[in-house]
């Protein structure tokens, strides 16, 4: 009960700070750093239940946001369907995407998922390129309408970010609840020891399927979020590189748990802005600073506050 | 606790055999464990004991030969399969879910239980809590038959490695099984450990559980086993009560030596109290 009250008193106090801070920023670029805050958390938590939880590895984010980017602004540009209903139809094809990759590389233990995930990546983003007819190739896809409420238009950044916030926060609260429950513990237990979980009556391949599903729907939600604030689509940026951005994320802030993930998600989202100076040097400074937490705090940042977690085991 | 003759057979081995590469760990095995007793596997290191716990459970597959659990056929199907039968067991080394503390690995020993399905689950909050609660409430209740109420907060890294076992022995009681497995629950302990866990199998088996146990210690053995199969190079030398086995010649040269003879008299469950 006590622990309970004080996540409870942190996350309305972080919720608050989230909610005034835009009040005090005026500077568009600063703005849209924190709309692309939020949507980096949403990938971090869905990645999560997969990487963090279950413990397999799915080096895909690339591929299953940008096919959850291209359904939602495809569908809207070409038939003029309410952005909301694209949504829909991104989460539709998260579920799609996590059973049809989970089946095939779930079933068996071992490395699987994240060559098969690699390789979805890899085809999704030739498709996007190559498929000029539907994708518009490397021009992608413009116009994509943003989303409204009641005829209210969500056009500015302001706006966007209190849209988005709330649409993060149903999600956090979703994993929050998840982390915390029988679900969570049969994903953490799979990564822990899939033996001892398996004799204890659980179908291992079931559940690690259904943590994949709710990675991916999580991922093209992000990426139809993502597509209906920028406006446009192409493909060149949805590489390894940005799927490995996000498990850098989830290693920093903290394998497992919400917080962390969260946390995680903000600070290398922001920290490479103020590390833009050293440009060159930054991705040499940002790997050894990941390399450091691997090493020094492999249970991530936030094992700096809960001494118990943190002992070595 | 008494013990008819008659009583129903819950476990049987029929023929089983397993190979491993060039190695035969177990051969041609049949053995019967009847309904009410603590029936243990013993033998020599290597002998085939745990190979026989993890083929029941479904970890291992058979190379040949059939299990069945009171009257389902559980050889071929998947251990989570076989859990659901109501067996469950605990592992010669420790298998605890490290990142989590003691009352969350006890927990997790059952979700088949909670019969809320992964949407109901998102969207039936009110469900959703119940389940939570009734599923603390059994941990609980677990953590206090077992004597682990203090340390339900704690992370088993943190814990003597007795408290350890006892975390997995209450593990595999979240499943209330019917039938329950011990691979060498005793091993490790120190004595006065040994006469808690000794204490504690017994109350479990007084529940209404049946237990399988393997076991070297053979103190422990005699005083508390209804039935002993002894096997050697995976193959049955001896089966038999306490005092049967500790009279067989077989079972003197291959495992207990003479020594044993000597040092101990009358075995049984009697000499517990
Ligand atoms: N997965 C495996 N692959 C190959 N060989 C194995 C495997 N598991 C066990 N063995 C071999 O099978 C034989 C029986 O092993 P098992 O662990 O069942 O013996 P045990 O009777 O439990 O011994 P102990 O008393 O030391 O626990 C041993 O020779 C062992 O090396
Ligand atoms: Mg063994």
């Amino acid at each position: 009960m006590k622990k309970q009250n004080k996540t409870l008193i942190i996350a309305l106090i972080c919720i608050g700070i989230a909610a005034i801070l835009p009040l005090f920023i005026s500077n568009n670029y600063h703005l849209n750093l924190m709309i692309q805050v939020l949507i980096n958390i949403i990938i971090v938590l869905g990645l999560n239940f997969i990487t963090g939880l279950t413990g397999q590895m799915n080096l895909g984010t690339a591929g299953i946001f940008s096919m959850g980017a291209y359904t939602s602004a495809l569908v809207a540009t070409k038939s003029g369907v309410n952005p909301w209903i694209c949504l829909i139809l991104a989460a539709v094809m998260g579920i799609i995407i996590g059973v049809g990759l989970g089946y095939p590389s779930l079933r068996v233990s071992g490395v699987y998922l994240a060559l098969t995930t690699i390789g979805f990546s890899e085809i999704v983003r030739v498709l996007m390129t190559n498929l000029t007819d539907l994708t518009g190739g490397a021009l992608g896809v413009n116009n994509i309408p943003v989303f409204s409420i009641f005829g209210h238009e969500f056009r500015e950044n302001k706006e966007i970010y209190y849209l988005y916030l709330v649409i993060a926060l149903l999600l956090i609260f979703n994993a929050y609840r998840i982390v915390n429950s029988k679900w969570g513990r049969s994903f953490l237990a799979i990564k822990d020891n899939p033996e001892a979980i398996n004799a204890s009556g659980v179908n291992i391949a079931k559940l690690r399927i259904m943590a994949f599903t709710l990675t991916a729907v999580y991922s093209t939600i992000a990426g139809s979020l993502y597509a209906h604030y920028v406006g446009f689509m192409n493909p060149s940026a949805y590489n390894i590189e940005f799927s490995i951005n996000y498990v850098v994320m989830l290693v920093i802030g903290g394998i497992g748990s919400v917080a962390g993930n969260i946390a995680g998600a903000i600070l290398v989202t922001i920290v490479p802005e103020l590390l833009r100076f050293i440009e060159n040097y930054y991705w040499l400074v940002f790997s050894i600073i990941t390399l450091l937490f691997v090493i020094f705090l492999p249970n991530g940042m936030l094992s700096l506050f809960n001494k118990k977690k943190s002992m070595k085991k | 606790m008494e013990n008819n003759k008659e009583s129903k057979t819950i476990l049987e081995l029929k023929n089983v055999t397993k190979r491993f590469a060039g190695l035969v760990a177990v051969k041609d095995l049949s053995l019967k464990m009847k309904e009410r007793t603590i029936h243990s596997l013993i033998g020599p290191n290597g002998a085939g004991k745990s190979t026989v716990i993890n083929m029941i459970t479904g970890l291992l597959p058979l190379t040949d030969g059939e299990i069945y659990h009171r009257d389902t056929k559980i050889s071929g199907m998947k251990a989570y399969q076989i859990a659901q039968t109501r067996c469950s067991r605990t592992f010669q080394n420790l298998k605890l879910y490290r990142s989590m503390t003691v009352k969350e690995n006890i927990m997790t020993g059952m979700m088949m239980d909670m019969h809320q399905g992964f949407l109901p689950f998102m969207f039936d909050f009110k469900k959703a809590r119940q389940e939570d609660k009734a599923m603390n409430e059994k941990a609980d209740l677990i953590l206090k038959f077992i004597g682990l109420q203090e340390l339900s907060n704690e992370y088993p890294a943190n814990m003597p490695y007795g408290k350890q076992k006892l975390t997995e022995l209450a593990r595999s009681l979240m499943l209330e099984p019917s039938l329950l497995f011990l691979d060498e629950p005793a091993a490790g302990l120190n004595p006065s450990e040994r006469v808690e866990f000794v204490d504690i199998i017994m109350k479990v088996f007084e529940s209404g559980i049946d237990i399988f146990l393997i076991e070297h210690n053979m103190d422990v053995i005699m005083n508390i086993s209804d039935d002993i199969t002894v096997i050697n190079f995976g193959s049955k030398i001896a089966e038999g009560t306490p005092e049967q086995i500790q009279e067989d010649p077989l079972v003197i040269e291959a495992y207990l030596g003479d020594r044993y003879k000597k040092e101990h008299g009358k075995g049984g469950r009697k000499c517990l109290k």
